[in-house]
């Protein structure tokens, strides 16, 4: 077996646009074009980009929760594109996925026993009464919740210990990989460092292999090995977390770390603004997405889409004129 | 504070109250601040600190009932805003203290054009103005915001701009009677950060423009070193430290700014590859219908001593500074100074 816990090849999705009086296809929105990449055992790969630039669907393609066009996912080295519905629930008990909205995604009608039971019912695990008990409790600790959490519902916790809730849902199956989705953007900042460290924590002592996909760029470098950045469905440039900060090559990348505002009042100088909106993902610009923004641009970033250069083993981007191409 | 700078907006003791069914809560709690010309105050916390609530106080937005002010006083240019008669509050509110939500996506009426809705505005506040001048107006005030191609995009409707052209739209909506006094409550939250770096860099230049005074409300630090002058920061209804933002970063007094500061993941710190934990703040807010005695924070501070249980009743603010500039924490046992990250 490969070292690679998660391989993804080409994977796109295209959504169909519907419009007029039949409901025929008038378009199409590439929200995720041509994506690869590999996750080894154990590892984080953090994905950024801003709001629709296709990173939620990525990761829900990836569970097969949202089905791709095209393209293969291999989980321990089987390819599941094709897999039926029954060999697919087996494969997703190995993967599991953290909601965004800690609110919306637990049943408010469910004590949080039952949230936690229900995917060990539907795997057939720690059948015994006794056992789902100790599991229940073991999970509870896990997360560093009382343990009378049990029979309480939803609604009488805060923000922070429901998304607590969430990480004990997704681990009570025992997986080995988990994408988290933008799992503390809904958090205040004291509570938001406390889940990254439980996230931290339970990788390194269950050997979870994460996707971690976030807008905030502060909490994904610090919490990945590498990183992926997004821009309209494509993935721009990929570099262990480390590098990217300091050295980013595209320029796309760079602007959207300047972009951050630090908490020191020091005198910025790296602060690029960015002209332009996002454009739609209906009707990309041709050739490089990102040159209607890009002050890099010439004319073959108008005409032709940029393929991948690798600049080290770990280090890769799309763009013709990067920065400091040579360093 | 220098007292060059003319002074708009005073706040001082201000109390708002809530009554639930639990009994009455104290949103905001004996809140205190300035606001003058051309500069910027931020004030941060948490969600459910009382920042929003002391904005919508001053707008004389508070829902009553269950919500009103309890105590204290605004002063706007000297004259009281509370208890001010609803006719007179009209002519200030929107013309002379302008506010931007949150929400660009739900604070526009979808029903009506863009330029329809700064019309209003223009139309309310400055009735001298005839239907033409109104409508050079409206397009001056897009361009003013940076939307290109102002006079077509007047004809549009709020569905057909993104999220940061809204948001400029509600720039405009809030700029159109220049006010003196702009309250932006969150104003960035919702947007990515490109275009949030576009938004702060254009509220900063009309100020430098215009010259109002700007009460900033958000919970991103990184946002109010970037933009504000003076910062306040608040913790269940109170105010437990504020300073000029220099001081604030680089000498934080008060236990809770210091750890809000240390939450936030920074990119110095991770390269090397030594990942330290993150410093985080243990336990949560409590509850407002439960505030233990003495110090709001003391469940949750690394300083805590007996004191801070309530035999010395609540801290109130205090100077902690030495020198000339104003640096007030509400802290029994403060951190010693040079403690803060520093720049």
């Amino acid at each position: 077996m490969s070292e690679y816990l998660l391989e993804v090849k080409n994977l796109t999705k295209v959504f169909p646009i519907k419009g007029g009086l039949l409901g025929r296809e008038v378009g199409s929105v590439k929200a995720v074009n041509d994506v690869s990449f590999k996750i080894k055992k154990g590892e984080t790969l953090g994905l950024v980009g801003e709001s629709g630039c296709g990173k939620t669907t990525l990761g829900r393609s990836i569970l097969r929760l949202i089905e791709p066009t095209s393209g293969e996912i291999l989980f321990n080295g089987k390819n599941i594109v094709n897999f039926t519905p029954s060999e697919m629930r087996a494969v997703r008990r190995k993967m599991q996925i953290i909601f965004q909205d800690p609110y919306a995604s637990l049943n408010p009608r469910m004590t949080i026993g039952d949230i936690l039971s229900e995917p060990m019912d539907i795997h057939e695990l720690h059948t015994d009464k006794a056992a789902r008990k100790a599991r229940l409790l073991q999970l509870l600790a896990q997360v560093q919740l009382p343990q009378d959490a049990l029979n309480k519902y939803p609604h009488e916790f805060s923000g922070g210990q429901r998304q607590r809730i969430c990480i004990a849902r997704a681990l009570a199956v025992e997986p080995e990989f988990i994408v988290c989705d933008e799992p503390v953007s809904a958090l205040d900042v004291s509570v938001q460092a406390q889940v990254v460290n439980l996230l931290m924590d339970l990788q390194r002592d269950l050997g979870l292999t994460f996707l971690f996909i976030a807008h905030d760029l502060k909490v994904v470098e610090y919490i990945s090995n590498r990183v992926a950045v997004m821009y309209l469905g494509n993935m721009v440039e990929v570099a262990e977390s480390s590098e990217l900060y300091g050295d980013a090559k595209h320029p796309y990348t760079k602007a959207l770390f300047s972009a951050i505002p630090h908490a020191t009042t020091a005198v910025r100088s790296d602060r690029i603004i960015l002209q332009g909106d996002i454009p739609s993902p209906m009707n990309p610009p041709t050739g490089c997405h990102f040159n209607p923004r890009c002050w890099n641009a010439t004319e073959v970033c108008r005409q032709t889409f940029p393929g991948l250069t690798q600049h080290s083993s770990t280090h890769m981007y799309r763009c013709y004129n990067p920065i400091n191409p040579t360093k | 504070m220098t007292s060059t700078v003319e002074k708009v907006l005073e706040v001082k003791d201000l109390v708002v109250e809530f009554k639930t069914d639990r009994g009455t809560i104290k949103a905001v709690n004996g809140v205190n601040f300035d606001v003058f010309k051309g500069k910027t105050v931020g004030i941060v916390g948490e969600s459910g600190s009382g920042k929003s609530v002391s904005a919508l106080a001053i707008m004389g937005l508070i829902p009553n009932p269950p919500g009103r002010v309890a105590s204290g006083q605004i002063l706007f240019n000297g004259k009281s805003l509370v208890n001010m008669p609803a006719a007179e509050m009209r002519k200030i509110r929107g013309n002379k203290i302008a506010m931007i939500f949150q929400e660009p996506m739900t604070s526009l009426n979808p029903v009506f054009t863009i330029g329809n809705q700064i019309e209003e505005v223009i139309e309310l506040h400055q009735p001298q103005l005839s239907k033409k001048e109104r409508e050079a107006k409206v397009v001056d005030m897009l361009r003013l915001v940076g939307i290109p191609s102002p006079d077509k995009r007047v004809k549009e409707y709020p569905h057909q701009l993104s999220g940061g052209m809204r948001q400029r739209v509600m720039i405009a909506i809030a700029l159109s009677c220049e006010p003196d006094i702009l309250i932006a409550d969150e104003p960035t939250t919702a947007l990515d950060v490109t275009i949030q770096a576009q938004i702060l860099e254009l509220m900063k230049k009309l100020q430098k423009e215009l010259g109002m005074g700007i009460i900033l409300i958000t919970h991103d630090l990184g946002v109010v070193a970037e933009t504000c002058d003076t910062v306040a920061v608040m913790y269940c209804g109170q105010i437990v430290e504020s300073a000029d933002v220099k001081t604030l970063f680089n000498h934080p007094r008060h236990p809770y700014t210091k750890g809000l500061m240390d939450s936030i993941p920074s990119f110095d710190s991770t390269s090397g590859h030594t990942k330290e934990r993150l410093q985080t703040i243990e336990g949560m807010v409590p509850s407002l219908f439960d505030l233990p005695a003495g110090c709001n924070f003391q469940d949750r501070c690394i300083n805590v001593t007996e004191q801070c249980r309530g035999s010395l009743g609540e801290p109130i603010l205090r100077d902690m500074s030495d020198e000339g500039a104003v640096h007030l924490a509400a802290c029994f046992n403060p951190l010693k100074k040079f403690e803060g990250k520093g720049l």
